[in-house]
C-alpha cells in the first residue's frame, strides 16, 4: 500500500524553543489537555508519600558514556554526577511535543526551584540535561538553551555528545528509544519519537526511579530525592540473618538419639546410621522444588511444616501440573517409627519410599533414577555436601533416600499433654475431658484395638491396613445431582451435577491394599495413621475427605460404611454428644509442644528453586 | 550499526507525538503507545496440550490485516519448551516487548515484538523468578511503569497456597522488589491477582485469586473439595503507587479478578468482577476523599456460578465486556452510571470462553477460550479458539475462527495486539494508525 494511503493522526504542537523558553508558567496553570491523565507539570491530586517513608530500590548501575558538559567541558556522564544526587533527563531542543520535553524541562525547573529553596538538598543534588540530537544541539545550542532556562541557583548542568554514534551506546543503556518520525507523506518531520524518560540517580551511580510523562511531577521527584539523602544519611545496621538461621535450627541427631516423652526408640538405620552431616543434606533436599522434573515441587510442598507436614487446604494432592493425586498427604511427624509406608503401606523403608513421588508421573514427574542423581550432580549448592556426608560418595539413588530419610527419622514429637499425664505422672497435664475421652479410646469407643497404647510407648498405630467403608463408598458411590460448592465466607451455591461434570475430569479409581496384593480381600484397606498431632494435620483419613476430628469421631459412632470386606473392628458406637466431645479433647490432648521447633528447624533451609 | 543510527536512517517511522487516546488497548497501561485504528497482528500466549502438536507452550502469531493474504491465519508459532501454565502477557512501555508468564514453572519469556512484528523472536527467558523474587510464585500480571514491569504473583514457594507479593523487574530484566500483599487488618488476607495503577491519584488497585494448589489441580476436583474452596481470596489491597505502601484493604468476597480503570479524566473509579459470587464491583473515590468498594450489579445468575472471567472497558467508560467462561457468554454492560451497571447485550461465542480483547474504538472485539488447563471444559466441550467480531453498536459479527485444535496448537489464552506502525517498519503493508499516549 502506498504511504500515502495512510491514516495518520497527529497532533504536533508549538515550537519546541518557544515552548520551553519559560514554560512553567505555560504549563504550571493550564489544565492539561484532552483525556491526559497525569496532572503532569500543575497541580497534584494526591499529597505524595513524605521523604523517608518509603524505599527507593536500586534499578542497576546508571551507565557511563562520552559526552560533552557544556560549561565545564566534562567528558565523562559519571564525572558529571560526581558524587551528587542527580536526576537525568534526555532531550532534544526542537521537540514539539508539549507534553514531551517541554514538559521535561518545566518539571525539572520545578524540582529547581525546590532545591533553591532547600540549600541542604541542593548542595547534593544536581540535575542533568543530555541531549540526544548531537547534529542539532551543539555545544554552543545547549549552551544557549541552558541559559534560558535553568534556574538561576540550582545546580543543573547542560550536555550533548559528539555525534549521533556518541550518545547511541548512553542511550541503549538507558533503554532510550528514539526514532524519526515522519509525516503521513513520509517526509522527516525533523521531529524524535522517544519516550519520555528523567532518571534518578544515587551518590553511587545506581538508577534509582524512572520517570514519564504520568509520573513527572516535581514535588515527588523532590521528596525522592529527599529520600536518598536520609537514607545515605541513616547509619543502618546490616541484619544478620545467619545468626538468626543458627538459633532457629534444632538437634534433630540429638532428638533421634533421646525421643521425647512417650516416643519408643528410634529404629537406627543402617549404612552409617544418622549424622547431622546427613540431616542437613536431606533438610536440603526435602525443600529442593528443583528435584521435581519441571523445578516446581519438593516434598515440602505437599508436607508444609506449618501445616502439620501435610497440606491443610486441599484433601488429596495435587502433582506436577496441576495432575491429581488420590490421596491425602499423610504427616511426617514420627515417620521414622513406621513400619510400613504409604496408605496402601506398599514400602517398607523410608530409604526405598522416596523414589515413589520423584518418579511418579502425577506427583514430581522425574522420568528416571538417572535424571534425577545427574541434575543433583549438575547443582553447584551441592557440590561436595553428598560427598561430606557419606565417606566420599556423591549424588546416588541410595545416599539420596539416605539424606532424605534422615531428615525425616528427625521429625519426632512426643511430650504431649497426654504423654505427660500419662507416662510422666504428671496429674495436671491432661484436664478432665481429656482423660475420660482416654478411657473411652481404650474403652468402649474401641479405638485403640487400632491405634495401639502401651504402658511404656505409644504410636496410636498398629501398623496394619484396615477398611473403614470410606473407600468403598468413594468406589461406589454416583455424584451427587448437585454439588455444594463454597464461593465465599459464608456463602454456599448448589451447582447443578451437568455443570461441575464439564469441567471434572473422571474420578481415579482407590482400591486401597487390593492394588498391592491383588486380594479381593484387601480392596479398601488402608494403613492405621499415627494419631500423634493429629490437630495439626486435618484434613483426615486418607481421602482427606473428613474436615474435622469431630467428623471422624462421628464417622466411627456410625459405624463406618457397611461392605462386604468391612473390618469387623468397626462397628456402631453407642456414645453421646458429650462422650464424642471428650474423645475429640483427647485427641487434642495429643499435639507436641515440640512441632514449633521443627517448623522453625525446617525453616532454616533456603528452598530450593531454578536460579 | 548502532541502533540510534538504525534508528534515523529509518525509512518510515509512525510513532506520532499525539493527544493520549483511550481504549485492549483499553486494559493497557495508560502511558504506553497505543494502536488506535487497524491492529496488525494478534499475538496469543497459548498453552500446549499432551499429545497435541508439539505438546508446548507457544506465542501464537495471528495476521489481522483485512487486506492481507493471511488474515485470520495463524503466521508465526514461535514454541518456548515444557508446559509451563501459559497465562497472561504483557507489553513494556515502551512497547518493544511482550513478557509472558507461565504460572506453573514461574518462568518468564521475553519476546521482542518491535524487530519484526511480523515475527516475534524470544529475546531471554528469567527462570530464576521464584529465586530472585524472594519466594513468589506463578507470575501472572506484567504491567508496564516507567522504564520497569510490575508483575503480580498467584502463590509462594512456602506452601503453594495463595499468599503472595508484587514484583518488580526493570525492562531490562533486572529484579528489584518484592512487596508483599498485606495480611493483617480487617480483610486482609494477601492472596493476589491483578494489578493496575492510576498515576493521576497515586493510586495502585490489586485484587486476588487462589494459590497454586489450587489453580493447578482439576476444577471439579476443587469444587467438590471444602478444603480447596476455602483457600480463595477475598479481597482488593489500594495502595500508595509511588511508595508502594498499602493503604486500604477491601472486602470484596468471591475472588475479585481483573481491574480496569476508568479512562475519564474525573472518572475516579475502577471495576472488577468476582469470579465465584459472580458480581461486578466498583472501587471509587468518594467526594469525602475516602476509597470504597461497592457490589453494583449480579453477572449472570449467580447461583449457576457462570464464572465471570475476563472484563474490557470500552475507551469512553461507559461500555463493560464481561466474558463468563462456564456458558462461554459475552455480555456487554451499560455503565454509564458506573453505580449501576445495566446488562444489554449478550452472544454465546463457545462452549466455553475466558479472555476478550477490544481495538481501541471498540469495533472489533477478540475472544480467546483457555482459562486454566485443568479447568478447561473436559472432551467435546474443550473449545479452543480464537474468534474476531465486529462489533456494530448493536451486535456481534462473527468475522473469523482459528481453531486452535484443529491447528494443532494448544488452549488459547491471552491476546495482544502488535503494530507495524509502533516501530516504523519498512515492512508495514498495512493502513495502520499509531499514537504514543505517554
Amino acid at each position: 500500500m502506498p504511504l500515502a494511503g495512510r491514516r495518520v493522526r497527529a497532533l504536533l504542537v508549538g515550537a519546541a524553543l518557544v515552548a520551553v523558553a519559560d514554560p512553567a508558567p505555560a504549563l504550571a496553570h493550564g489544565p492539561a489537555k484532552g483525556p491526559v491523565q497525569a496532572p503532569v507539570a500543575g497541580r497534584l491530586d494526591f499529597v505524595p508519600p513524605a521523604p523517608g517513608s518509603y524505599a527507593l530500590p536500586a534499578l542497576g548501575l546508571a551507565a557511563d558514556g562520552e559526552v560533552i558538559d557544556v560549561e565545564s567541558g566534562a567528558e565523562r556522564l559519571h564525572a558529571l554526577y560526581g558524587d551528587r544526587l542527580v536526576l537525568l533527563s534526555f532531550i532534544y531542543t526542537h521537540c514539539a511535543d508539549a507534553e514531551g520535553c517541554p514538559l521535561s524541562m518545566a518539571v525539572m525547573r520545578q524540582v529547581g526551584a525546590q532545591l533553591e529553596a532547600d540549600p541542604g538538598l541542593s548542595s547534593r543534588a544536581r540535575l542533568v540535561t543530555l541531549s540526544f540530537d548531537p547534529v542539532r544541539d551543539t555545544p554552543e545550542v545547549m549552551r544557549e538553551f541552558g541559559r534560558r532556562i535553568r534556574n538561576v541557583d540550582a545546580d543543573w548542568r547542560f550536555a550533548t555528545t559528539a555525534s549521533p554514534d556518541a550518545v547511541a551506546p548512553i542511550l541503549d543503556a538507558y533503554d532510550q528509544s528514539v526514532q524519526l518520525e515522519h509525516d503521513a507523506h513520509g517526509e522527516p518531520t525533523g521531529q524524535l519519537a522517544h519516550v519520555l524518560r528523567v532518571f534518578l540517580i544515587d551518590a553511587q551511580k545506581r538508577v534509582r526511579n524512572v520517570y514519564s510523562s504520568s509520573f513527572l511531577h516535581a514535588e515527588v521527584m523532590a521528596n525522592d530525592l529527599r529520600t536518598l539523602l536520609m537514607e545515605a544519611d541513616a547509619d543502618v545496621a546490616a541484619p544478620r540473618p545467619d545468626e538468626a538461621e543458627a538459633r532457629a535450627r534444632a538437634d534433630l541427631l540429638a532428638l533421634a538419639r533421646r525421643p521425647p516423652l512417650g516416643l519408643p526408640p528410634l529404629p537406627w538405620p543402617a549404612d552409617g546410621g544418622l549424622t547431622t552431616d546427613r540431616i542437613d543434606l536431606g533438610r536440603k533436599l526435602f525443600f529442593d522444588r528443583r528435584l521435581s522434573l519441571n523445578g516446581t515441587q519438593s516434598c515440602a510442598m505437599c508436607h508444609i511444616p506449618e501445616q502439620g507436614f501435610t497440606n491443610h487446604e486441599i484433601a488429596t494432592a495435587v502433582g506436577i501440573e496441576g495432575r491429581t493425586v488420590r490421596r491425602n498427604s499423610p504427616t511426617l511427624l514420627n515417620v521414622g517409627y513406621a513400619k510400613r509406608l504409604f496408605h496402601d503401606a506398599r514400602e517398607s523403608r523410608l530409604e526405598q519410599q522416596i523414589w515413589g513421588p520423584l518418579l511418579a508421573s502425577n506427583e514430581m514427574g522425574n522420568p528416571s533414577v538417572g535424571a534425577v542423581i545427574d541434575k543433583l550432580a549438575g547443582l553447584a549448592d551441592y557440590a561436595g555436601l553428598f560427598e561430606a556426608a557419606f565417606d566420599g560418595r556423591g549424588p546416588g539413588m541410595e545416599t539420596l533416600g539416605q539424606a532424605l530419610a534422615s531428615y525425616q527419622r528427625g521429625l519426632l514429637a512426643g511430650d504431649s499433654p497426654f504423654d505427660r499425664w500419662y507416662f510422666a505422672d504428671e496429674a495436671d497435664a491432661l484436664g478432665e475431658s481429656a482423660r475420660r475421652g482416654f478411657a473411652l479410646f481404650t474403652g468402649r469407643a474401641r479405638c485403640a484395638a487400632c491405634h495401639s497404647v502401651s504402658r511404656e510407648r505409644a504410636l496410636f498405630t498398629d501398623d496394619g491396613l484396615h477398611n473403614t467403608g470410606l473407600g468403598y463408598r468413594r468406589s461406589m458411590e454416583s455424584p451427587p445431582p448437585v454439588q455444594r460448592v463454597r464461593i465465599a465466607p459464608g456463602r454456599y451455591v448448589d451447582v447443578a451435577r451437568e455443570i461441575v461434570a464439564s469441567v471434572s475430569e473422571p474420578r481415579p479409581a482407590d482400591l486401597g491394599r487390593y492394588e498391592i496384593t491383588q486380594d479381593p480381600d484387601d480392596r479398601w484397606k488402608y494403613k492405621t495413621p499415627s494419631l500423634r498431632n493429629v490437630a495439626l494435620t486435618a484434613p483426615y483419613m486418607h481421602d482427606g475427605s473428613l474436615a474435622t476430628l469431630r467428623d471422624v469421631v462421628d464417622f466411627y459412632v456410625g459405624g463406618g460404611v457397611s461392605n462386604e470386606t468391612l473390618d469387623p473392628l468397626v462397628t456402631p458406637l453407642d456414645l453421646t454428644d458429650a462422650q464424642a466431645q471428650d474423645l475429640v479433647a483427647f485427641l487434642e490432648a495429643l499435639t507436641s509442644p515440640g512441632v514449633e521447633a521443627l517448623v522453625r528447624d525446617a525453616r532454616t533451609a533456603p528452598i530450593g528453586d531454578p536460579r | 550499526m548502532t541502533k540510534l543510527t538504525t534508528a534515523l536512517s529509518a525509512a518510515l517511522a509512525l510513532l506520532l507525538l499525539a493527544s493520549p487516546s483511550r481504549a485492549d488497548e483499553t486494559c493497557l497501561s495508560p502511558y504506553m503507545a497505543k494502536i488506535v485504528g487497524q491492529e496488525d497482528f494478534v499475538y496469543v500466549w497459548t498453552l500446549g496440550i499432551e499429545g497435541l502438536g508439539d505438546g508446548q507452550d507457544k506465542l501464537v502469531t495471528i495476521d489481522v490485516r483485512p487486506d492481507s493474504k493471511t488474515y485470520g491465519k495463524v503466521i508465526q508459532t514461535l514454541s518456548v519448551g515444557g508446559r509451563n501454565e501459559a497465562h497472561h502477557s504483557g507489553l513494556t512501555d515502551d512497547r518493544r516487548y511482550l513478557w509472558a508468564g507461565g504460572i506453573d514453572t514461574s518462568k518468564i519469556f521475553v519476546f521482542d515484538i518491535h524487530t519484526d512484528p511480523a515475527k516475534p523472536r524470544l529475546d531471554s527467558t528469567i527462570d530464576d523468578f521464584v529465586d530472585k523474587s524472594g519466594g513468589v510464585v506463578g507470575p501472572h500480571t506484567f504491567y508496564a511503569l516507567p522504564g520497569r514491569m510490575m508483575i503480580t504473583g498467584l502463590s509462594n514457594n512456602r506452601d503453594h497456597g495463595g499468599k503472595s507479593a508484587l514484583v518488580e523487574y526493570t525492562n531490562s530484566g533486572t529484579y528489584i522488589a518484592t512487596h508483599w500483599v498485606p495480611t493483617e487488618g480487617v480483610g486482609a488476607d494477601g492472596y493476589n491477582y491483578d494489578v493496575r495503577v492510576q498515576p493521576r491519584l497515586n493510586a495502585m488497585l490489586t485484587s486476588s485469586f487462589t494459590g497454586w494448589t489450587n489453580y493447578m489441580m482439576d476444577f471439579g476436583k476443587m469444587f467438590a473439595d471444602p478444603q480447596a474452596m476455602a483457600a480463595w481470596g477475598n479481597s482488593m489491597v489500594l495502595w500508595d503507587l509511588h511508595s508502594r505502601k498499602p493503604k486500604k484493604t477491601f472486602s470484596v468476597p468471591g475472588a475479585p479478578l481483573e481491574v480496569r480503570w476508568a479512562w475519564g479524566p474525573t472518572h475516579d473509579w475502577a471495576f472488577t468482577s468476582t469470579a465465584l459470587t459472580s458480581k461486578l464491583w466498583l472501587v471509587h473515590l468518594d467526594a469525602d476523599g475516602e476509597w470504597n468498594a461497592s457490589e453494583v450489579a449480579d453477572i449472570g445468575d449467580p447461583s449457576k456460578i457462570p464464572l465471570p472471567v475476563d472484563i474490557s472497558i470500552a475507551a469512553d467508560d461507559t461500555r463493560l465486556w464481561v466474558d463468563t467462561f462456564m456458558d462461554g457468554t459475552a455480555r456487554l454492560f451499560d455503565i454509564s452510571d458506573p453505580k449501576k451497571p445495566v446488562q444489554i447485550y449478550s452472544k454465546k461465542i463457545g462452549s466455553q470462553v475466558n479472555m476478550v480483547s477490544q481495538s481501541w474504538d471498540g469495533k472489533r472485539v477478540y475472544f480467546s477460550t483457555s482459562l486454566i488447563a485443568n479447568w478447561d471444559k473436559k472432551g467435546d466441550e474443550n473449545d479452543q479458539f480464537v474468534k474476531l467480531y465486529h462489533w456494530n453498536g448493536k451486535k456481534l459479527d462473527h468475522e473469523w475462527t482459528v481453531d486452535f485444535i484443529a491447528e494443532k496448537l494448544g488452549r488459547a489464552h491471552q491476546m495482544r495486539f502488535g503494530s507495524y506502525a509502533l516501530f516504523g517498519s519498512p515492512d508495514a503493508t498495512s493502513e495502520s494508525e499509531a499514537v504514543a499516549a505517554r
